[in-house]
């Protein structure tokens, strides 16, 4: 009886947990489809006509626009530097021993400690003195610093669960040490380096404080564009907010299915290694 | 297969190269503009020595920011790992194998948000006249309340979104990992009549301890990163009671001043605390991991 009562009070923090998540989403994302009358409300309200006004409005705006392809272009080709660069490199501490291989990766994880405010600070005088602050290229150029570290620290683990009789196998079949990389362990890894990837994108599509101090408007990206509306003056557009917010979370949210399943295999591993 | 080949070299030394780049240039550059008196406005500048850091610490407002960073710190890394574990048990406990793994997905969602969407969602939440999260506090105490305009609850409204990312996060992996566990030793202790939380506390968490000190080391270095929260909800406000030391770095650079020199040596002194701190524990970590 006892057991039963602690296993019910327990379920019933969770769900109180559990709705903490769905609620507040699921609120913005209802007020998202709300006239500003419906929001302004004293009592919440949970039934009103929806309207797509928000949505559309949000959406025809230039500036949105603007920041959504800025972060399309330079999420995309700091995650491909990332990905192109780090892979080969996490493969190469992972597989070869070598004298800097513990040093490598403590550098790796060190750019981490880097507080963002402390790169950002003379970056801008840096890109200001180069004449490429507020470019795309100045962002990219700082975001890979981000992607490159990133995709090292998750994609050597992943390198290393590739069996070795396998690419030994290869090498014996008369493969050459590169031929291994691109035909043999890339393949294999491929599902867990897909993880490391899409785990980066995440972290520069979401990345704020840097695209906040190197960009002041041709290169603005869509967090930035975001946060601009939120901090809109009295007469708060409360239902343009709510778009543009709902707009700016979904790519992260597309790639949920991935990186749980990433989540799972990198935690399933090590523990048992 | 360990045969002489490029492929190390080939595959490591550009890349690095350019890591190191990437990283050292604006470092020892920060120190450089730390040491002048550069104003955004204004590109002539000269060496002015330690002057800047000298300033930092007869600046109140300075001093405020540490302090707050610091509690800011303590208070987010506790409030993670105490939402965390609890809530990892007890869904280990209480919940079918596949109800816990769609509550396992549903608890990542708050982490991939972007910060400024979680920001704005409770900013939105917490709205004193139509905000969901206060509506029933509004009913009890009959008049709104503004948990981010007062200055001793703006900071614990913060938090709450912070943990509202990481511990929810935190518990799925702390879930993942009770489930990696062998069932072995925690049967044999409910054997020996062990009430429930003896188990996870003397048997299931000290099995964990490894994984669980990884957790406390990330989490400390992300809580470093509260800038997006704060900008996006209080802007370091009500006055300056949670402005920590990278939104006061930014205000001064960037908003108020453009004195893009003192807010650098501000970075500077940052990078330093924090790579000092982070190297040393690093260490230990490792030490605590394999003992």
């Amino acid at each position: 009886m006892a057991r039963g009562l602690s296993r019910l009070a327990a379920r019933a923090i969770i769900a109180l947990v559990a709705a903490s998540v769905v609620v507040p989403i699921m609120w913005t994302l209802l007020s998202g489809f709300k006239n500003r009358v419906d929001i302004v409300t004293p009592t919440p309200m949970l039934f009103f006509t929806p309207t797509l006004d928000n949505f559309l409005y949000v959406l025809e705006r230039d500036s949105v626009r603007a920041g959504l392809i800025n972060s399309i272009i330079i999420s995309g080709c700091s995650v491909l530097i990332g990905a192109t660069f780090g892979l080969p490199l996490a493969y190469a501490v992972a597989r070869y021993p070598m004298r800097f291989a513990n040093d490598i990766q403590f550098f790796v994880l060190s750019l981490r400690f880097l507080p963002p405010v402390a790169i950002a600070i003379p970056l801008i005088v840096i890109w200001l003195d180069v004449g490429l602050y507020d470019t795309r290229l100045a962002l990219i150029v700082t975001y890979s610093l981000l992607t490159l570290a990133t995709t090292i620290w998750l994609a050597i683990p992943a390198f290393r669960r590739v069996p070795n009789e396998i690419e030994e196998a290869a090498f014996v079949d008369g493969y050459g040490p590169y031929a291994i990389f691109f035909l043999i362990a890339l393949p294999i890894a491929w599902k867990s380096l897909m993880g490391a990837i899409v785990f980066s994108f995440v972290l520069v599509w979401n990345e704020f404080l840097i695209a906040l101090m190197l960009t002041t408007s041709d290169a603005k990206t869509l967090p930035v564009v975001a946060s601009e509306m939120t901090q809109l003056g009295r007469d708060v557009p409360w239902g343009i907010l709510n778009a543009s917010v709902i707009l700016l979370s979904l790519p992260p949210l597309l790639f949920l299915g991935v990186l749980s399943s990433f989540l799972n295999s990198a935690l399933k591993t090590r523990n048992q290694g | 297969m360990k045969i002489r080949t490029s492929l190390p070299i080939v595959f490591t030394v550009p890349t690095m190269a350019a890591l190191a780049i990437l990283a050292f240039v604006p470092t020892i550059d920060a120190i450089n503009i730390a040491l002048q008196n550069r104003e955004l406005s204004n590109p002539d500048s000269v060496y002015v020595g330690f002057a800047n850091f000298r300033a930092l610490f007869d600046d109140p407002r300075f001093l405020n920011s540490v302090w707050v960073s610091i509690k800011w710190e303590i208070l987010t890394v506790v409030a993670t790992m105490v939402v965390a574990i609890p809530l990892a048990v007890l869904l280990f406990e209480a919940t079918s194998p596949n109800v816990r793994n769609a509550l396992c997905v549903l608890f990542i969602v708050p982490a991939l948000l972007p910060r400024v969407s979680a920001a704005f969602v409770w900013r939105f939440a917490f709205h004193p006249l139509f905000g969901l999260a206060v509506y029933p506090l509004k009913l009890i105490t009959g008049h709104p309340v503004d948990l981010l305009a007062d200055p001793h609850t703006a900071m614990l409204a913060v938090a709450i979104v912070d943990v509202w990312q990481w511990g929810l996060l935190f518990s799925v992996v702390i879930v993942k990992l009770l489930e990696t566990l062998p069932p072995q030793p925690l049967e044999a202790a409910r054997l020996d009549h062990a009430r429930t939380w003896e188990v996870y506390a003397y048997v299931a968490l000290p099995m964990l301890r490894g994984a669980l000190i990884s957790l406390v080391f990330v989490k400390m270095i992300e809580s470093l990163r509260a800038f997006d929260l704060i900008y996006v909800m209080t802007r370091g406000g009500p006055g300056i009671t949670t402005e920590t030391l990278d939104m006061y770095a930014f205000s001064q650079g960037f908003i108020e001043s453009g004195r893009i020199s003192y807010a650098s040596s501000m970075a500077v002194l940052m990078m330093i605390a924090t790579t000092v701190a982070f190297t040393i524990l690093w260490r230990r970590v490792r030490r605590w991991q394999e003992a």
